[in-house]
């Protein structure tokens, strides 16, 4: 029990790789660019359970749950997540880096934005899971995280420039 | 003859529509009660109810003609609308009414019958000079007749079913080799949709934008159109939305095209409420496509900007009343569009997602009218169509209309099936759909994705798992919850708790 409470801080993965960090206990806080945002879940018989952020209200629904694998109905839209600890994280990157096998994995822009920051070179080891860009899109940061374990064999990214949508961004060499 | 008392028979937001008109006109209405939805809205909207579920049937009564009139005979209603769908374009089904002394509030079924068979159709625009693909003067025999027409005036052509509409029985061949195979299909599923396995061939149009005219024409032979809707925006031929006027139409491409529209009701006599469909190609050649000859799905759009009432207008020219406006006194004024909220899927290609209507809560705000047969509480369920509401929006232009549009999407809130709303925001904030850029083929050609959700959306949605997870996971055991934020406990997880004890 105490050790569980140790955790404190989880890693939530969209089914598109994207990954977001939250701190435990969680805070109902949370920080776009330099403000903090309150978000808070909410219930009542006039809209059901919804999350009010930013003055609006968006509804929100379970779908499905099972284990660490969540599904999401929120404002229409469904969401597939898992929510991992620091340490089934790292163990998800041993275990995915004992399957191998070689090709390659073309690292697109899920949307359009501004590449704030570079964080592979060519040449690099990365872990699956691991970011490799920063992409601002629509005044967020968004990180890209690899999807694979390999070796950066072509950064075509630069930092502080826009980019379109499902422009390559970095070549890995699966392993 | 004056109509006393009318029988809907329809049902939804069309069987309210319609009620909601003749409650204005002090007209009595009547709604058949049916063994589906014995809990539907539209029910109280009317003045009387006529209830069949104690004899629950496979096919819907609003299909059933000798039940239909039955009903209309014994309520004592004297007239009849059918709405959309169902028996609204059923020539056989006019007649009958007629023959019951029952006033049919559309057009006659002399127009219904010869609008409805395409092939009649387009004999009847050709005789009278309107604009249309070229293609085969009749139905299509064989294969072989098929190839031959189709090499004449080249490919692609499209098969459609002689008594088809509304999208349905409908193919496209793109060269000779694939006329075998599209013909058959086309033929097969004419005869399964239509009972009748007759087709013909057009020139296909590539690209082209859905233009529809409005009609209106009383039974003295006065004939005047109320403008167009632009219905391009749809997939697989079904629309999702559509607006009026057209960004693609001025002046006088509107006076041209109207003025065919009303030509060819006039070949059939037109009376009521009609809407004669045109393709428009990229030169702006507009081609006749066909008549539907009911009140549409889409018509609010054309009532916000000509301030006409359409159903009012069916409903005195079924009486004998004469137009009281002319075509120079019809303006069009401001903008409108409607967006059609269904119970579908976006994310998974549209699958309809029947269910239970769990919350339900509607903009009001002035620029918005909300037609729905849809209340908290309803049920869409898989024997009707996934309507829930559409949400018709207006603005003095077009960038207004799409702004309110925006708003108005975003006060539409709904729980319990997974709805189009995600689909229309992301064509709100389109920037073809903003400049008027845009054909039937936009949905699938121009797009790459059907929903839109901002990043800060997704974001919320995975705070939201972790705190589910957080309160399974590693809370499971602690009652004294002492988290700052453990007070905002998920009402699920209570209820998991609270059934523990």
């Amino acid at each position: 029990m105490n050790n569980k409470l140790q955790i404190n801080k989880l890693y939530t993965l969209s089914s598109e790789n994207r990954k977001f960090s939250f701190s435990v206990p969680l805070k109902n806080k949370i920080r776009i660019g330099k403000r903090d945002y309150i978000v808070q879940l909410k219930s009542d018989d006039k809209f059901g359970t919804y999350i009010l952020w930013k003055n609006r209200k968006y509804p929100v629904e379970i779908i499905k749950s099972r284990q660490n694998k969540y599904e999401i109905l929120f404002n229409d839209i469904s969401y597939t997540f898992t929510v991992e600890t620091p340490f089934s994280l790292q163990r998800m990157k041993v275990l995915s880096s004992k399957k191998g096998k070689v090709e390659q994995e073309l690292i697109k822009a899920p949307m359009p934005g501004k590449l704030i920051d570079i964080l592979v070179r060519e040449g690099a080891n990365i872990l699956r899971g691991e970011p490799m860009l920063i992409l601002e899109a629509m005044k967020m940061q968004n990180e890209i995280l690899s999807p694979v374990n390999g070796k950066v064999i072509k950064v075509h990214a630069k930092a502080n420039t826009n980019v379109m949508k499902d422009d390559v961004l970095v070549e890995i060499k699966v392993e | 003859m004056k109509i006393k008392k009318i029988l809907v028979a329809n049902r939804g937001e069309i069987a309210i529509r319609i009620m909601k008109t003749a409650r204005k006109m002090n007209i009595r209405t009547v709604a058949v009660k049916t063994s589906f939805e014995p809990f539907a809205m539209y029910l109280s909207f009317a003045d009387e109810i006529y209830d069949i579920c104690e004899n629950p049937s496979e096919i819907p009564v609003f299909l059933d003609i000798e039940k239909i009139i039955s009903i209309a005979l014994e309520t004592g209603a004297n007239a009849l609308h059918p709405g959309y769908g169902f028996l609204a374009e059923n020539a056989y089904f006019a007649q009958k009414c007629i023959d019951n002394k029952i006033i049919f509030i559309g057009p006659s079924p002399d127009a219904i019958y010869k609008m409805g068979n395409k092939t009649i159709a387009r004999r009847l625009a050709l005789k009278n000079k309107i604009p249309m693909a070229i293609g085969s003067d009749g139905n299509i025999s064989d294969v072989e007749e098929a190839t031959t027409i189709a090499s004449k005036i080249g490919y692609p052509v499209i098969i459609k079913a002689a008594s088809g509409g509304g999208g349905r029985g409908m193919r496209i061949v793109r060269q000779v080799e694939e006329m075998e195979k599209m013909f058959l299909i086309a033929s097969k599923e004419a005869e399964k949709a239509f009972k009748d396995p007759s087709v013909f061939i057009e020139k296909y149009i590539e690209n082209p934008k859905h233009i529809e005219f409005q009609i209106l024409g009383d039974t003295k032979g006065n004939i005047i159109h109320l403008g167009e809707r632009e219905c391009s925006i749809q997939r697989k031929h079904q629309k999702l939305l559509e607006e009026a006027p057209s960004y693609a139409l001025d002046k006088n491409l509107r006076n041209k095209m109207g003025e065919m529209a009303v030509r060819i009701a006039r070949a059939v006599n037109y009376y009521s409420a009609g809407t004669v469909e045109f393709l428009l190609d990229a030169d702006r050649n507009f081609y006749f496509m066909e008549m539907n000859t009911r009140i549409q799905v889409e018509h609010p759009v054309t009532e916000i900007v000509t301030g006409i009432d359409l159903i009012e207008q069916q409903i005195r020219i079924a009486s004998g009343e004469v137009l009281k406006f002319g075509q120079e006194d019809i303006k069009i004024k401001g903008w409108a569009i409607e967006c059609r909220i269904n119970a579908e899927d976006v994310q998974a290609g549209f699958a309809p997602d029947p269910g239970k209507i769990e919350k339900l809560i509607l903009p009001d705000d002035p620029y918005v009218r909300v037609d729905t047969g849809i209340r908290e509480g309803s049920a869409i369920v898989a024997n009707f169509d996934s309507m829930i509401a559409k949400i018709i929006v207006s603005g003095k232009n077009r960038k207004e209309a799409i702004t309110n549009c925006k708003l108005a999407l975003d006060k539409v809130w709904i729980k319990g099936t997974k709805t189009t709303l995600p689909f229309f925001r992301l064509l709100v904030r389109n920037q073809n759909f903003q400049d008027g850029n845009f054909t039937t083929a936009f949905i699938e050609k121009d797009l790459d994705k059907y929903f839109y959700y901002s990043e800060y959306e997704e974001m919320l949605a995975a705070w939201f798992a972790t705190k589910l997870f957080i309160e399974e996971n590693l809370l499971v055991d602690s009652i004294n919850v002492d988290f700052e934020n453990g007070k905002e406990m998920s009402p699920w997880l209570l209820n998991k708790r609270m059934s523990q004890f």
